[in-house]
């Protein structure tokens, strides 16, 4: 039975970008050759870890939305665990009517995506600002929630 | 026999019946204790974030909802206070323990 499954990993942030694709580009093919369909290859990118993994502070993650049986998944761990470029790895099983909106975001992402590359290419966009900090922020209506006892 | 037996139980009845007899019937009556009664007022009405914007599920990956429901400790703010519905409070408490094993949000923080 083909399922949505997605998988997110971390790589080291020590390689360079063509070691880096090449590990990535391994793994996809596990995932292709045994019939897996993608949806997405999403490159989220470079950010701080909350917490240090095998000494690392940064991780490149890397996302992967694809249909596949439930072999395929199962054999892509196995390569993820042995492969040691990759930090920290989780496979979810998404539930049907969540994979298709899931589908759907990652095609809208890919296109907006597509879309700001090009405005860059003619120079009408300046570069993307860096993803937002890890750092707790409290929104004011959180605030607002967080109400106990006397208010005479 | 028959006498200290029945005095016995004369004693018994008397001691008994006495000081048990006065204690419910005190001057401290049932009724509205004064004080420790709050008054609300302007209390704005809680309600579930998620199912406010038809979200379908909660994702693990939006780590900037999900910064919302940890305050400073990292710990999962509380239904009662967020005011997030059962189903989605459970779908919540998922996602951060996800997003906690991929190094998204902390586990604690001090």
């Amino acid at each position: 039975m083909v399922r949505t499954y997605e998988t997110v990993f971390i790589t080291q942030p020590t390689l360079t970008d063509e070691e880096e694709n090449a590990a990535v580009d391994a793994l996809a093919a596990v995932v292709s050759d045994a019939g897996g369909v993608f949806t997405t290859k999403d490159r989220m990118g470079r950010r701080r870890l909350a917490y240090p993994i095998k000494k690392f502070e940064d991780g490149v993650y890397t996302r992967f939305l694809y249909d596949a049986k439930a072999e395929v998944p199962k054999e892509l761990d196995r390569r993820l665990r042995i492969t040691d470029k990759v930090i920290r790895h989780m496979t979810v099983c998404l539930e049907p009517d969540w994979a298709v909106a899931a589908k759907e975001q990652a095609v809208r992402d890919a296109e907006a995506r597509a879309q700001a590359e090009a405005a860059r290419a003619a120079g009408l966009l300046e570069e993307p600002a860096e993803e937002a900090p890890a750092k707790p922020r409290r929104d004011e209506r959180d605030e607002d929630d967080v109400e106990f006892g006397d208010e005479d | 026999m028959g006498d200290y037996g029945s005095r016995d139980m004369g004693g018994m009845r008397e001691n008994g019946g006495g000081p048990g007899g006065r204690g419910p019937g005190g001057p401290r009556g049932g009724g509205p204790r004064a004080g420790g009664r709050r008054r609300f007022l302007f209390r704005r009405r809680k309600y579930c974030k998620f199912c406010e914007d038809k979200a379908q599920w909660v994702d693990y990956k939006d780590i900037r909802t999900l910064q919302n429901y940890i305050p400073e400790r990292a710990k999962v703010l509380p239904r009662r206070i967020s005011g997030t519905c059962a189903t989605h409070q459970r779908q919540l408490m998922q996602a951060i323990k996800r997003a906690r094993n991929l190094a998204l949000i902390p586990f604690t923080s001090d």
